[in-house]
């Protein structure tokens, strides 16, 4: 194991329940979390997410499989016997104790000094910018407050790693934003390994330093935000994170050839088959497209367009009736200029298709 | 919370049709205080009753006695025995009751709901008979040719049978047994109100199973606490029909001493003082109790 891996999940097994209705919400997940960095579980509600966490956590055990935490095998150690902290989605606060004992709860349990108590809830108050609040109960605060109270609990006692459950889920949009704002700027000042756990593909890409993608017990793909996104490992990734189209064809070297009839030239192939038929991806925003019925690049037939203010969704039918959407920018007069019926020609990169894999 | 202003104004112009309810309780609750009060600044009469003449015999009978022989003054130290006896039973009562309780409260809030409704109405059961036969029932169990007795002379493992019946143990078995519904059920609204998320999060933040009994669970189920405690400590506390089954003639409770000035004692007048001060007491500890156990949370919420 590498000397800068803080989590190690080893062949993770996690099956609820017995016979015939047992659930197997982890099927064999690996994973290496490095140190100091900001870590991603993304993936739709179900795919195991919390599962994992409470893995690390300690508040379950896997049926097969190991955790390791700096290098030592923490899998049966109960949550109190864990330097790992969490972030609840409820936030879980203690009602009948003030901010400032709150967050100073855990340090108060592994029997630290009543000063360091207080100097690191001092410290704690200012690192979230609650100082104001210290007296208060958390029955007295909004929801943002609540959440970054909650973030001090869990930093106060210095984690090895900080495991965060959807803790901006229940807040609304602007202040959703303010808070993944906070939550990176506290990673890193304070260094501290964070697992995030969002089904919000756009959280994701915006504060991760890398994202593991999950679906229904597996872990697809790791990787950093640009390489989830623009190289997919499967279609799933690629329908998940971000918009893709799906185009069907078949390839021979770096030549693809649509099932709708044009051929083209592609960038990058790895993962994907030689030859044969492949299914590839492209992003909306990828396409352009023109008006002029001549010169290469796919036909198509406009059959919608919604305007969504910055941007024109432009719905798009290819010869063999593939429909795909084109993503354009709206120009200054809000109108671009298409209307159901056009005739058009859609051209785009060659490193913008990309191939994926047969499997999923 | 925040009512809506205009409703709560509209409420409060309703007060009048509650006048009956308040006349009642005002009378019923402040009547027979005050009917006390006046007959412990009374005579007794020779038959009972009460002669209509100022007199403070009965509150310096409280604390003094007179010897009937050689008449002179000592300390009553028969009522401060008998009141001390009611306050330790009591205080011993409402302790058992909410060491037993809670667990059986716990365990009764964390069943499925189906269950804890079957529990509930069975923890309910005990107020469908008369105390007095309930009381009787203990007095079968424990009495020296009781079932208890008889059971363990059977099996062996005494030959002699373990005198219950007429001790304090047996008023304190007696009022455990009928006052710990009233700890179970505010105990059990207050932990199926208690959020369990709360568990993992101490947990997680490094508490053992101890800590988090003493520093999450007991602080924030601690309001039933309080109304279990009081539930059961005013009633034991003036408790007459257990002690008077159980406890036989000499163990007996402030209840009961009360009780004999109004009957055989005919001293009127020193049984209402008696109750006064009895009042007094409760009034007092009362106030003390839940200072003292609502402490530094009471302040932030009013
Ligand atoms: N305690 C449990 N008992 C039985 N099944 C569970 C339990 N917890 C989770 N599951 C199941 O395991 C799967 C994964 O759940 P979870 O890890 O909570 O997913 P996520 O957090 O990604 O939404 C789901 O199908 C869920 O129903
Ligand atoms: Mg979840």
């Amino acid at each position: 194991m590498p000397e800068d891996t803080a989590v190690e999940v080893r062949d993770a097994r996690k099956v609820y329940g017995q016979g015939a209705g047992a659930v197997t919400a982890l099927d064999g997940v690996s994973l290496g979390i490095r140190k100091s960095e900001f870590f991603t579980l993304l993936g739709p509600s179900g795919c195991g997410k919390t599962t994992l966490l409470k893995l690390i956590a300690g508040f379950e055990s896997p049926t097969t499989g190991q955790i390791l935490l700096h290098g030592s095998d923490i899998t049966f150690d109960p949550p109190n016997l864990r330097p790992v902290n969490t972030v609840f989605q409820s936030y879980a606060l203690f009602p009948h104790l003030s901010v400032a004992d709150n967050i100073g709860f855990g340090l108060k349990m592994q029997g630290r000094p009543k000063s360091e108590i207080s100097e690191t809830v001092t410290r704690m108050l200012a690192l979230v910018r609650l100082d104001a609040m210290a007296d208060r109960k958390p029955g007295q605060l909004s929801g943002g407050q609540q959440q970054r109270v909650a973030l001090a609990r869990a930093l106060a006692p210095s984690p090895k790693v900080l495991l965060l459950d959807e803790p901006l889920s229940a807040l609304d949009l602007q202040l959703r934003k303010e808070m993944q704002i906070e939550l990176k700027r506290l990673q890193i000042e304070t260094g501290i390994t964070f697992v995030f756990v969002t089904h919000d593909q756009e959280e994701a890409l915006t504060m991760s330093d890398r994202i593991g993608v999950m679906q229904s017990g597996h872990l697809l793909q790791v990787g950093d935000p640009r390489t989830i996104y623009t190289r997919p490992a499967n279609r799933f990734v690629a329908s998940f994170i971000g918009e893709s189209n799906f185009l069907t064809g078949t390839v021979d070297g770096n030549v693809f050839t649509l099932d709708a009839g044009p051929r083209m030239e592609v960038g990058q192939t790895d993962g994907a088959p030689a030859t044969g038929k492949v299914t590839a991806a492209i992003r909306p925003e990828q396409i352009r497209i023109t008006s002029a019925t001549l010169g290469d690049g796919i036909p198509a037939t406009v059959t919608q367009t919604v305007y969504f203010g910055t941007d024109t969704h432009c719905r798009v039918a290819l010869a063999d009736g593939t429909e795909i959407t084109v993503r354009l920018q709206s120009p200054a007069s809000g109108d671009v200029g298409l209307h159901p019926g056009s005739e058009v020609t859609l051209k785009f990169e060659p490193g913008a298709l990309i191939l994926l894999p047969k499997a999923a | 919370m925040s009512a809506d202003p205009q409703v709560t104004a509209a409420a409060r112009r309703g007060w009048w049709l509650s006048a009956p309810a308040l006349v009642l309780l005002a009378v019923g609750a402040t009547g027979p205080l005050l009917i006390m009060l006046v007959y412990s600044f009374l005579e007794p009469g020779q038959y009972g009753n009460v002669e209509w003449a100022l007199s403070f015999k009965a509150w310096f009978n409280v604390v003094m006695q007179r010897d009937i022989f050689d008449g002179t003054l000592t300390f009553a130290d028969a009522h401060l025995s008998i009141f001390w006896r009611s306050a330790k039973l009591a205080l011993l009562t409402t302790l058992f009751a909410f060491l037993t309780g809670f667990p059986t409260a716990w365990f009764i809030a964390t069943r499925s709901p189906g269950l804890r409704t079957a529990l509930l109405f069975l923890i309910t059961i005990p107020f469908w008979t008369n105390l007095l036969i309930r009381t009787f029932a203990i007095n079968q169990i424990i009495r020296n040719e009781g079932f208890l007795n008889t059971f363990l002379l059977w099996t062996g493992i005494i030959d002699t049978p373990i005198v219950m019946l007429y001790t304090d143990f047996a008023v304190f078995i007696g009022m455990t047994y009928v006052y710990l519904p009233l700890m179970v059920l505010p105990l059990f609204a207050a932990i199926d109100r208690f959020d369990m998320r709360l568990l993992q999060a101490g947990y997680d933040l490094y508490a053992s199973r101890w800590q988090l009994l003493r520093h999450v669970i007991v602080p924030v189920v601690k309001p039933g606490i309080i109304s279990g405690s009081i539930l059961v400590f005013i009633p034991a506390l003036g408790a007459y029909v257990t002690p008077r089954i159980l406890g036989g003639g000499r163990n007996m409770m402030i209840g009961n001493f009360i009780e004999l000035q109004f009957g055989q004692g005919r001293n009127w007048p020193l049984g209402a003082a008696l109750s006064v001060v009895l009042l007094v007491v409760v009034s007092l500890a009362l106030i003390v109790y839940t200072r003292f156990a609502t402490g530094s949370e009471g302040k932030s919420h009013g």
